[in-house]
């Protein structure tokens, strides 16, 4: 219609690096104040993780982690009005802890997404103004007569959300009107607490289990994991060493996961087509394990994981989880979260968390 | 008298003991007996261009003012005569009823066989139609509060429509930033398949007009009491639609593209 486009700010994805020191973890508590749980609580649907441990340890995990209930997700095709209809909400939504997320490109399509009972919709701006619910902008700010892009959110949860009311019938009229084609829907559910009769039956849904795959025995040399920074220097030094160190640890890290070539320990590759060298002086050459998980899970559960990880595992060796989640906007970078425990230390642990732009 | 006849004059007598005889007379002469009286201080009138310029608007304005009489009311006067108010025993649904009959009769006349099938007649017909008595319904708009707002139109203004709604509510919609949609059922006495009607319309951005087809596997003569009966729909985009109805009847409607949509 216009001979222009609509304005897009790309702004590139950042990484936030962490050094801290776990607490102690008390039984049957998953801490939910400090660092590394609050990070890998704030993400959104997890789509891939990744777990490496030394080859010793992997004997200790294979029974909390492998051979414990594989988790399941289904994929099912309804529309918005399915969802808030009664019977659905009252079984699956108001009692329980579900997630789901809808089929769709975030800064493109209509995306909606359902967690912990919170409807949040992404919709451009024809949609939002045929939705008739208030909402926020989105995106980028600035110049915001072109098309922007809304989010609404809805507390499925509160006492105002049910048959009769005025907000509920606004929700109601909207996904009648509005909202009303049918949509993927991927979703998870705890298995042990399914209802009985399962309203979800009616659409079909298929079952994905999400088994671990395991890659064993990979021998990589591994650097001498240990930060060691003279708290004598100056503040600026001090932080850009930390950087240097926090990047090399990220990159060999995820060479680790990607099982790259380049970090086996006789890698005799010409320095004029990768000049990566294993970061650090004291290079050892260590069996690893790695662990991952492929599919729709929630962002609890990467937080049980971690606690049963750090349960599991003896406090001496040193682990690495990564979790990945969907992506968002049309560059389809993905948001992601990765914590290392470092061998020795107590607790001691980094953390990186890559943010993609919304 | 004769010695005030022979006396001189107050000023002479003061003028002489200032002045010797033949100059107290001659400014007696000059500055008091012949003194200029002026009668209207500004006459003649400056010749100054702009203001004759000024002064002849000025008069055309107060012409044109005492042509208008009686003066119209202005706008605060009007609200507090409350003229236009309907009061609240007439906020009634039922009562607009018989209303919205007579217009979709009324409509039903105007639009003749183009109710089947759209397109650009259709669309002017409408656009300098009247919608009063017309059921309305918000379908889309900037300010999403409006949304599903759904009634009978009681007043067209310029920048609004006052619409009475199913629970005996007056609201007061703005046109601007707004999508209203229209329905005119058709009467039928037998069910056919009607066909949808892509309204493709010269006047673009005002009018978009739908058919809804209404399938049917065996001719039957009654409508089966679940489905809405066949009509036909239309939106209106209100942005450009903001004139009042006397005068958009005598208006010929050219497309614009809207910021907005």
């Amino acid at each position: 219609m216009l001979p222009f486009s609509p304005p897009s700010v790309y702004q590139t994805s950042k990484c936030f690096a962490t050094h801290g020191k776990m607490g102690h973890l008390v039984p049957n508590q998953v801490p939910s104040k400090s660092k590394p749980w609050t990070t890998f609580a704030s993400q959104d649907f997890i789509h891939r993780a990744d777990l490496i441990i030394p080859q010793e340890v992997f004997e200790m995990v294979r029974e909390a982690l492998i051979n414990a209930p594989a988790p399941q997700y289904k994929r099912v095709v309804m529309s918005l009005a399915d969802i808030i209809e009664p019977d659905f909400m009252g079984k699956y939504i108001k009692s329980g802890s579900i997630a789901m997320l809808s089929e769709g490109r975030m800064g493109v399509d209509n995306v909606f997404t359902l967690r912990q009972g919170i409807l949040t919709m992404y919709l451009d701006k024809a949609a939002y103004e045929q939705t008739g619910i208030v909402g926020k902008p989105h995106g980028a700010k600035g110049d915001r007569g072109l098309k922007p892009r809304w989010v609404v959110e809805i507390d499925l949860n509160s006492a105002s959300m049910s048959p009769g009311k005025k907000g509920f019938n606004r929700l109601v009229y909207a996904a009648k009107n509005a909202l009303g084609q049918p949509l993927r829907w991927l979703l998870y559910h705890l298995a042990d607490s399914t209802p009985t009769p399962d309203p979800l039956v009616k659409h079909n849904p298929t079952t994905f289990t999400v088994n671990p795959s395991i890659s064993q025995n990979l021998n990589t040399s591994v650097p001498d994991l240990k930060i060691a920074i003279d708290t004598n220097m100056p503040k600026a030094r001090a932080k850009e060493d930390f950087e240097d160190i926090s990047t090399e640890f990220y990159e060999w890290l995820s060479l680790v996961r990607l099982q790259s070539p380049r970090i086996q320990p006789r890698d005799q590759i010409n320095h004029y087509l990768c000049r990566y060298q294993v970061p650090g002086d004291n290079i050892q050459e260590q069996k690893l394990c790695k662990i991952s998980w492929h599919g729709f899970l929630p962002p609890w559960w990467a937080r049980q994981t971690l606690v049963d990880i750090l349960t599991t595992l003896p406090s001496k060796t040193w682990f690495s989880l990564s979790t990945t989640t969907f992506s968002k906007g049309l560059s389809g970078d993905n948001a992601e979260c990765t914590i290392l425990r470092l061998p020795d230390s107590g607790g001691e642990y980094l953390l990186w968390e890559v943010k993609s732009h919304e | 008298m004769n010695s005030k006849k022979n006396e001189q004059p107050f000023a002479a007598v003061i003028l002489s003991k200032a002045h010797d005889k033949k100059e107290a007379n001659q400014i007696f002469t000059d500055k008091v007996q012949l003194r200029p009286l002026f009668l209207t201080p500004t006459s003649p009138p400056p010749s100054d261009a702009r203001e004759v310029r000024r002064r002849r608007a000025q008069q055309k304005k107060q012409a044109a003012r005492k042509r208008l009489k009686p003066k119209p009311l202005s706008s605060s006067q009007r609200r507090e005569l409350g003229l236009y108010d309907v009061p609240r025993e007439g906020q009634k649904y039922a009562l607009f009823e018989p209303l919205h009959n007579l217009w979709l009769g009324y409509i039903r006349e105007i639009l003749g066989n183009e109710i089947y099938t759209g397109g650009e007649g259709a669309a002017s017909k409408l656009c300098s139609a009247d919608f009063h008595g017309a059921e309305v319904e918000v379908v889309r708009s900037g300010c999403v509060s409006r949304v599903g707002i759904m009634g009978i139109v009681i007043k067209d203004s310029k920048f609004a429509f006052e619409i009475i709604t199913k629970k005996n509510v007056l609201k007061l919609v703005p046109k601007e930033g707004t999508v209203f949609r229209f329905r005119v059922p058709v009467q039928n006495q037998q069910q056919t398949e009607t066909t949808k009607a892509e309204g493709n319309t010269g006047s673009g951005q005002q009018t978009d007009e739908k058919m809804e087809g209404l399938e049917t596997t065996a001719t039957t003569t009654t409508a089966p009491p679940d489905k809405p009966p066949p009509s036909m729909v239309f939106e209106i985009h209100g942005e450009q639609f903001r004139f009042r109805p006397t005068d958009r009847a005598t208006r010929k409607f050219r497309a614009h593209f809207s910021k907005r949509l």
